[in-house]
C-alpha cells in the first residue's frame, strides 16, 4: 500500500477516535448564569417549593461523599446537605432540636435521653427511628472511619423504645452534644443491603438535599428533598458541587458565572473581584488559629526554650502584626491563645506586643544575653503563605539574637513527624475548630495523650479534665479563662493569629453565611432568579 | 521484523517490572497515611488500630508479597479513600485523559507538521519565519501561564470557552492547546530540520536532475523520509502528554488521570497511587511498542532488516 494511503487511514482513524471521545464526555451539571433563569430540576414551576440551581466551587476533589468518611472541610461540606443529626449547632454556640425533638441529662451527666421526631423518613422511604441511631452509631464508631473520633466520644447508645434513644458516656463530657451534632443518621436497611461499598457511592440520608449524581473529578450534585421534615426547606432545588483545584480558575468561574461561589481565595485575588459585575466579595473570620509550638518532650529538653521567659521573649521578638499587614493585607486578628473570639470563655486579652528590647532583656534575664541557635520547622506549602510567615519569624527572631535553623518540610511527612513528636523543638501549625469551644484544639495540641501535643505541662492537663467534665456553662467559661491566663504565663506556644477567609460570590445568591470553620449549611439558602 | 519486535517486548516487560519495585516501595518510604486519613482529633489509640486494620503496620517485604500476589490476579486493592477498587477508578478517568491527550496531539500535528515541512522546503520564508516563532514559543513559555492567560482572555473576556470542566467539544480546545503547545513546538522544529537535511541529500539532488517534479520530489522522497523520525516523536510525545497532564488538568478542572494522581500521592492513597503508575507504565510503555512498530513499518531498512 502506497505511503500515501497509509498515512491517510492513520489520520482518519485517528480524527474518528478523536471525534468518539469528545462526543463521549458526560455533560457537565447546567451552569448558572450571574443574571438571566436558571434551570429548576425540580417539580415545582410555581413561586412555591424550591426552587434554582446553586453552584460552588469546591477547592478539591472529594474523596467521600459519606459524612464520617470525608477527609477535609470541602468534602464534610459536599455531603452535610444530605444528612442530619440529633441536633442541629446554631451560630451562637447553642444547640437546637433537629431529628430529636428534645433530650434530658442525667443527674450525673453521664447520659442524655433524645426524644426522636416521628415525621422523618430517610430519602429512600425508609423510616429514621431509635434503629437508626443506634446502627449509625455502630458503623461509624470503627477504627477505619476517618471521623471515628466523633462517635466513639459515647460509650453507649442504646435503643429505649422506638423513638427514644440514649446515648451515655463513663464520664461527665461537656462537648458530647457538639458532636453529636456533628453525627450524620444512615438508612439500618438500606445500608445492610447495599453493603458499605455501593452505600459510599451512592449515600442516603435525612437532609434536606439527595444524592443525584458524583462525577469523580468533575461535579458532586444533590437536590432537594421532596419530603423534607422541616416544611418549608430546602429553598434550592439542586446544588451542584464543581472541584477547581486551582484559586486562579475559581476567580475566573465566579465571573463568568459558571459557579456562583468562590472559596478560599487570597486577599489579592478576592481584589481583583471588586467591583466586578455580579459578584460579591465576602471575608469572614475564620477559627483556625497559627501559632508557634514548642517541644518539652523530645527535642526541646535542654535546650533554652524550656525556661518560660525564653518563650515570652520569642513572643515578643516576633512582629505578628507586621506580618498580619503584609503578608495578608491587614486581613487577619491576632492570637492572645488558643481560644479564639466567640469561643466559649474567651478574655479578650491584649495581644503581646512587638518589643525586640524587651524580648533581649528577657533572654539576658533567662542566661541568653547573645542568643542562641535553635531549629524550626514549618509545613512547606501546607496552608495559605505559610511558607512566608515562618521566613519572615526567622528574621524576627535573627534581630532579637536568636540564630534559627528553618526546615520548610513536606507537609503530609511534618504532621507525621509532629504527631510522633520527631520535630525539631520550635515548629509553626495551625488547628482548627468545628465548634464554638477550644477543648478539642487544645486536647489535640497539647492534652494528655493529645495526637499531636509535643508540650507536657501537668497543670494544663488537670484544667482540660475539669474543663470536660464541667456541664455548667459558665463554670466551664471560667475554666478556659483560668487556662488562658496560665498559658500566657508558661506558654506552651506564641500565638500568632487567626486569618480571614475570602470568598467570591454571586450577587444571586441569597442568605449565604458560612460559619467560621468555614462549614456551609445551605438548607435556607436560595438564589433570587429562580422561576 | 519478528526479532526487532520480540525484543521490543522483552525490554519493556523488564522496564514494567522496574516500574512496579520502584513505585511500591518509593511511596511507600514516605511514611504509612495515618496522618493524612485520620480526623487530627483521632486518639494515638485510634491511629494504632486504623494502621494495623489497614496492614500499614506489616514489614514492607510482607506488604510488597501481598500486594504482588493480588495484582497478578488483576486486584490493586481498594482506594484508601474511596473505599472502591483502585483498578475502576483509573479506568474510569481515562476516557477524560485520552480525549485531552488526542485533541492535544491532533491540534499539534495539523498545525506544526505543515508548518514543519514548508519551513523547511523554503527556508527563509514568512511561513517558516512563523513555523520558528511557534516551535521557540511552544517550547519556551509556562505551560501553567499561558492556561491562565487563555482562561482571563478567551473565557472571562471573550466568553468564547468555559473557564474549567469537561462539557463537550468547546470546553477541550483550551486544554487541549496547552497541553500540545509544547509538543507543537518540537514537532515543528524537528520536522523542519528532517525536511532540510533530506533536502540536501544526494538521491533528492539525483531525484532533481532526473527530471522529477518537485511536487513529486517532495511528495514520494523527502515526506516519506521525514516521517520516519516524525512518528517515534508522535508516539513519545503521546505518551508524554497522557502522563504528564496534571498542571492542565488542574487549571482547567479536567477529571483526568493527572488530577487523580496528584491526588492520591498527597493523600498517601497508596493502591490508587500504584494503580494508576502501573496503567499509565503500561499505557506509555504500550504506545512505545506501537510506535516501534509504525516504525519498522514505514522504514523498510528495519522491516527487511
Amino acid at each position: 500500500m502506497p505511503m500515501k494511503q497509509r498515512f491517510g487511514i492513520a489520520l482518519s482513524v485517528l480524527l474518528v477516535l478523536t471525534t468518539l471521545m469528545a462526543a463521549c464526555a458526560p455533560a457537565a451539571p447546567a451552569a448558572a448564569p450571574n443574571t438571566g433563569s436558571t434551570t429548576d430540576t425540580q417539580t415545582t414551576p410555581a413561586a412555591e417549593g424550591p426552587q434554582g440551581i446553586l453552584t460552588i466551587g469546591l477547592t478539591t476533589d472529594i474523596a467521600a461523599v459519606e459524612g464520617p468518611y470525608a477527609p477535609e472541610r470541602q468534602a464534610d461540606n459536599a455531603s452535610r446537605p444530605m444528612y442530619d443529626s440529633l441536633v442541629h449547632p446554631e451560630a451562637d454556640g447553642t444547640y437546637s432540636p433537629a431529628l430529636a425533638e428534645s433530650w434530658a441529662v442525667s443527674e450525673d451527666g453521664t447520659t442524655y435521653t433524645f426524644t426522636l421526631r416521628q415525621d422523618v423518613t430517610f430519602h429512600n422511604g425508609e423510616t429514621f427511628n431509635a434503629d437508626a441511631v443506634v446502627y449509625s452509631w455502630e458503623t461509624y464508631r470503627q477504627p477505619e472511619v476517618t471521623y471515628a473520633s466523633t462517635w466513639t466520644i459515647a460509650d453507649k447508645v442504646e435503643k429505649i423504645d422506638d423513638y427514644t434513644v440514649a446515648i451515655a458516656t463513663t464520664e461527665p463530657n461537656a462537648l458530647l452534644l457538639a458532636y453529636i451534632a456533628g453525627w450524620a443518621m444512615i438508612p439500618p436497611v438500606a445500608h445492610a443491603e447495599m453493603g458499605k461499598e455501593a452505600f459510599a457511592q451512592s449515600p442516603i440520608g435525612t437532609g434536606p438535599f439527595m444524592f443525584k449524581e458524583w462525577i469523580k473529578g468533575d461535579h458532586l450534585t444533590v437536590v432537594a428533598n421532596p419530603n423534607y421534615w422541616n416544611k418549608g426547606y430546602p429553598k434550592l432545588a439542586q446544588i451542584d458541587f464543581r472541584f477547581l483545584t486551582e484559586s486562579a480558575t475559581r476567580v475566573a468561574a465566579v465571573q463568568t458565572g459558571e459557579i456562583d461561589i468562590a472559596p478560599r481565595l487570597t486577599a489579592e485575588e478576592a481584589a481583583t473581584l471588586e467591583g466586578v459585575e455580579g459578584v460579591n466579595v465576602i471575608n469572614y473570620p475564620v477559627d483556625r488559629l497559627y501559632y508557634v509550638a514548642f517541644n518539652n518532650m523530645t527535642s526541646g529538653i535542654d535546650t533554652p526554650i524550656m525556661d518560660p521567659k525564653v518563650r515570652q521573649a520569642l513572643a515578643y521578638a516576633i512582629d505578628t502584626q507586621t506580618i498580619i499587614d503584609s503578608i495578608f493585607g491587614g486581613k487577619a486578628t491576632r492570637g492572645v491563645g488558643f481560644v479564639g473570639v466567640g469561643n466559649l470563655g474567651f478574655d479578650n486579652a491584649e495581644p503581646v506586643p512587638y518589643d525586640v528590647e524587651r524580648a533581649k532583656a528577657l533572654l539576658t534575664e533567662a542566661g541568653y544575653p547573645d542568643g542562641f541557635s535553635i531549629g524550626v520547622a514549618c509545613p512547606g506549602a501546607g496552608y495559605p503563605q505559610i511558607n512566608e510567615v515562618c521566613q519572615a519569624i526567622q528574621g524576627y527572631l535573627q534581630e532579637a539574637g536568636i540564630t534559627v535553623e528553618l526546615e520548610l518540610q513536606e507537609a503530609n511527612a511534618f504532621w507525621e513527624r509532629e504527631a510522633k513528636q520527631e520535630l525539631p523543638p520550635l515548629f509553626v501549625d495551625s488547628w482548627s475548630l468545628t465548634i464554638g469551644e477550644a477543648y478539642p484544639r487544645l486536647l489535640g495540641a497539647v492534652g494528655k495523650d493529645g495526637a499531636y501535643a509535643n508540650w507536657s505541662d501537668e497543670k494544663i492537663y488537670a484544667l482540660l479534665d475539669q474543663i470536660v467534665t464541667t456541664i455548667d456553662i459558665d463554670a466551664r467559661a471560667k475554666l478556659y479563662g483560668e487556662l488562658q491566663v496560665y498559658m500566657r504565663e508558661n506558654p506552651p506556644f506564641v500565638y500568632l493569629y487567626f486569618p480571614q477567609a475570602f470568598e467570591g460570590v454571586a450577587t444571586r445568591v441569597q442568605n449565604y453565611q458560612p460559619r467560621g470553620a468555614e462549614q456551609y449549611y445551605l438548607w435556607d439558602v436560595s438564589v433570587t432568579d429562580a422561576q | 521484523m519478528q526479532r526487532y519486535i520480540l525484543s521490543s517486548l522483552a525490554q519493556s516487560a523488564l522496564v514494567l517490572l522496574g516500574v512496579f519495585v520502584l513505585v511500591f516501595f518509593m511511596v511507600r518510604l514516605t511514611g504509612d497515611p495515618t496522618t493524612v486519613m485520620l480526623a487530627r482529633e483521632a486518639s494515638p489509640e485510634q491511629r494504632a488500630a486504623f494502621r494495623e486494620q489497614m496492614g500499614f503496620d506489616r514489614p514492607l517485604p510482607v506488604q510488597f508479597v501481598d500486594f504482588v500476589a493480588k495484582a497478578l490476579v488483576g486486584n490493586f486493592g481498594n482506594s484508601l479513600h474511596y473505599r472502591t477498587p483502585a483498578l475502576p477508578l483509573v479506568l474510569e478517568r481515562l476516557p477524560a485523559s485520552l480525549e485531552l491527550a488526542f485533541v492535544g496531539l491532533l491540534m499539534s500535528i495539523v498545525i506544526a507538521v505543515p508548518l514543519g515541512l514548508w519551513g523547511g522546503a523554503r527556508p527563509g520564508s514568512w511561513i517558516d519565519l512563523l513555523g520558528r516563532g511557534v516551535g521557540l514559543f511552544g517550547q519556551t513559555v509556562p505551560t501553567f501561564w499561558l492556561a491562565l492567560v487563555m482562561i482571563i482572555v478567551f473565557a472571562v473576556r471573550l466568553g468564547w470557552f468555559p473557564v474549567a470542566g469537561r462539557s463537550g467539544w468547546s470546553s477541550v480546545i483550551m486544554p487541549a492547546f496547552a497541553l500540545g503547545l509544547p509538543t507543537m513546538g518540537r514537532i515543528v522544529r524537528l520536522t523542519r530540520a528532517s525536511v532540510m537535511e533530506i533536502m540536501g541529500e544526494d538521491y533528492v539532488r539525483t531525484a532533481r536532475s532526473k527530471g522529477l517534479s518537485a511536487r513529486t520530489i517532495f511528495y514520494r522522497h523527502v515526506l516519506r523520509n521525514a516521517a520516519v523520525g516524525l512518528i517515534s516523536v508522535i508516539g513519545i510525545q503521546f505518551g508524554y502528554m497522557l502522563g504528564g497532564s496534571v498542571i492542565i488538568e488542574s487549571v482547567f478542572a479536567w477529571p483526568g488521570l493527572g488530577r487523580l494522581a496528584i491526588d492520591s500521592i498527597s493523600i498517601r492513597d497508596f493502591p490508587l497511587v500504584q494503580a494508576i503508575a502501573l496503567f499509565t507504565s503500561v499505557v506509555v510503555i504500550g504506545l512505545n511498542v506501537l510506535t516501534d512498530m509504525a516504525y519498522a513499518f514505514v522504514d523498510p531498512r528495519i522491516r527487511y532488516g
